[in-house]
């Protein structure tokens, strides 16, 4: 496919001694197509931030050891030299990351830092720069822009910190944003904001978004396909509207069951019992095993491989595929 | 702004008081008679008795007390018992030799631990680090007063490069005289100020803003300088001051291994030779000099962090 943008290829990340490794993403494939937006799912320790990160090289190597194929416009990011990647990094990729309140400098403020993103990848006559800043802030619905170019992170409120990060990630147009929980701070209307300003975002300038998040409201928003990781691999994967009409993994049935319902109020929220599993603790089979309904013997010897089910539609589990032979 | 460092030097004015108060209660405490320190064991009671008139000893506690606070707002701390010199004259001649002391040995400290602890924190767990690790272990272990001898019977003694004593004629003198008691202070200065870099920069390139830099494409120089070293001064101005502050003390025993010119030595000799008012007054200078150095740094914060600034 000609527009295909970000291609992830067995993707593993491992941490630890070589002989006993701690792998927290497990041969992670999926791929995004320009203008295009894709979530991934996941509980905490699903191993979906490390994705993100290794996608900018961002991990710090050593510690960590990855391997696989990152073709980001056929090119392979795992190959590119470290001391190329700032020029890559903010330039055809941005970022926006979870904490809007930890993720700004402190000490500088709001227009010097969005400067700095444009002035580390164009050179442009301080005036530009400064008339760019001022539209980037515009971009992210910022009330104030010229007022606020010289304000500093702690007079805003997380909201406004996220559009200020937003701005950054946008800074060059980038081609890729990746989200790792844009919203996740934040509150409901703001949250709803902020999800709107990036698919506007995406329709200006064409960009394919890559959204983390472990919400499944926001996917079926503004997602058009979805991965759903757990302990560090892939356990389904499909187009929004096929992963809502007929999740086939226990675990992607099991969080669509703990989504709160707007009509029924009275039901107890489902839960999926136990957590996910320290990524030491992880023996042969599949990882989810403790926690599925739909456990089989063969479940604890042999972790299931990803296989389409549907045009589109894969999912990793023992008991769909002997469902579906059947 | 203004009226900020307006508080801030309104703040000082209790400080200076309740040392001032320490200062008088601890020379009435303190065993000994003045009049007999000053005049000698030969001077008779007559003699005594008219010293002690003179001087005010006679009048009531409260009195004194009085006397004393209106003497020391106007700066006047009466003369030496032992030379009769004007003590604001002693501390005229003294007190600069100790600022100067003070300001090259914290630029000395400077210039050495910060690109050590920088260099340490980009290595972290490698060999610069480790040897950072092993200074600064040795920085802390090695007083200062023997660092100091070492040096002068290694360079000034032995191989003549430095002088022996005193503080010497203009700049140039200045320096050369200077350098070995400033070193000597250094290295305790960098040792600490360089395992302080380390720390805080560590701490700082941790912080997700850091990251952010990274995500924007900085490259490790800029990430390290501009979002790394700036936040990290926050906890090193502390530092700094600290260092700065803790020179006083080094200055007492270097200004007397190099036989220099300076507040230490004045207050050594003076604790010698019992010259009460000259103690009392290089204690209040030494407290002056902390409540000023405080002052200072509060000062330097606001240079740096916003946040204060828009507080204030």
């Amino acid at each position: 496919m000609s527009d295909r943008l970000l291609d992830i290829r067995d993707l593993s990340v491992e941490f630890g001694p070589v002989a006993r490794p701690l792998r927290v993403v497990d041969r992670v494939s999926f791929s995004i197509d320009a203008g295009k937006t894709l979530g991934i799912v996941g509980e905490s320790g699903s191993g979906k931030s490390m994705t993100a990160l290794s996608v900018l090289r961002l991990v710090p190597e050593p510690p960590a050891r990855i391997s696989g194929q990152i073709l980001f416009d056929g090119r392979d990011l795992l190959k590119v030299p470290r001391r190329n990647m700032p020029a890559i990094r903010g330039k055809d990729i941005g970022m926006i990351f979870q904490e809007p309140m930890a993720s700004l400098n402190p000490l500088m403020s709001i227009g010097d830092q969005i400067a700095e993103a444009i002035m580390l990848h164009e050179s442009m006559s301080a005036d530009r720069r400064r008339e760019r800043v001022l539209d980037l802030l515009r971009l992210v619905g910022l009330p104030d822009p010229e007022g606020r170019l010289g304000a500093y992170p702690d007079q805003f409120s997380g909201g406004m910190r996220q559009r200020v990060m937003a701005a950054i990630a946008m800074a060059c147009n980038p081609r890729l944003l990746i989200a790792d929980e844009p919203t996740t701070a934040l509150d409901v209307t703001i949250q709803a904001q902020v999800l709107e300003m990036m698919l506007d975002i995406r329709r200006r300038f064409n960009s394919a978004i890559l959204l983390i998040t472990h919400d499944l409201g926001v996917v079926a928003e503004v997602c058009e396909r979805v991965v759903v990781m757990y302990a560090g691999k892939v356990v389904e994967d499909a187009d929004v509207g096929s992963l809502f009409a007929n999740a086939l993994h226990p675990y992607t049935q099991g969080l669509l069951r703990s989504v709160p319902s707007l009509t029924d109020t009275r039901k107890r929220l489902y839960q999926i019992p136990g957590s996910v599993p320290p990524a030491r603790t992880i023996k042969a089979g599949c990882p989810f095993r403790p926690r599925c309904p739909a456990r089989m013997d063969r479940c604890a010897v042999e972790m299931p491989p990803l296989v389409p089910y549907a045009p589109g539609h894969r999912a990793a589990c023992w008991a769909v595929s002997k469902e579906m032979a059947e | 702004m203004a009226r900020y460092l307006l508080l801030r030097l309104l703040d000082l004015v209790p400080t200076v008081f309740l040392v001032l108060t320490l200062v008088f209660i601890a020379m009435r405490i303190l065993p000994g008679d003045p009049a007999l320190a000053a005049l000698g064991a030969n001077a008779d009671g007559g003699q005594l008795e008219a010293f002690r008139e003179r001087m005010g000893l006679n009048d009531p506690l409260w009195l004194q007390y009085v006397h004393f606070l209106w003497d020391a707002v106007r700066l006047d701390f009466g003369n030496s018992l032992m030379s009769n010199i004007p003590i604001s004259t002693l501390i005229a001649n003294n007190l600069p030799h100790t600022v100067y002391l003070t300001i090259v040995s914290v630029a000395l400290g400077l210039f050495i631990g910060i690109p050590l602890g920088l260099y340490a924190a980009t290595q972290r767990n490698k060999l610069p680090d480790n040897a950072l690790r092993i200074y600064s272990l040795i920085g802390y272990s090695v007083p200062d007063f023997y660092l100091g001898a070492i040096l002068l019977i290694v360079f000034s003694l032995n191989l003549g490069w430095f002088p022996i004593n005193g503080a010497g004629e203009g700049f140039w003198d200045g320096l050369h005289h200077i350098f070995l008691p400033a070193l000597s202070l250094a290295l305790l200065k960098s040792a600490f100020l360089g395992r302080l870099t380390r720390t805080s920069l560590l701490e700082v390139l941790g912080r997700d803003y850091v990251r952010t830099a990274r995500a924007k494409g900085a490259r490790e120089g800029r990430v390290i300088f501009r979002h790394g070293l700036r936040n990290a001064m926050l906890p090193l101005s502390t530092g700094i001051g600290i260092s700065i502050l803790a020179t006083l003390s080094g200055a007492v025993a270097i200004e007397l291994v190099f036989n220099r010119p300076g507040i230490g030595r004045l207050l050594i000799s003076a604790i010698q030779e019992r010259d009460y008012p000259v103690i009392q007054a290089g204690v209040m200078m030494f407290a002056t000099f902390v409540v000023l150095v405080n002052l200072l740094m509060d000062i330097v914060y606001i240079f740096i962090d916003p946040r204060i600034r828009m507080k204030s």
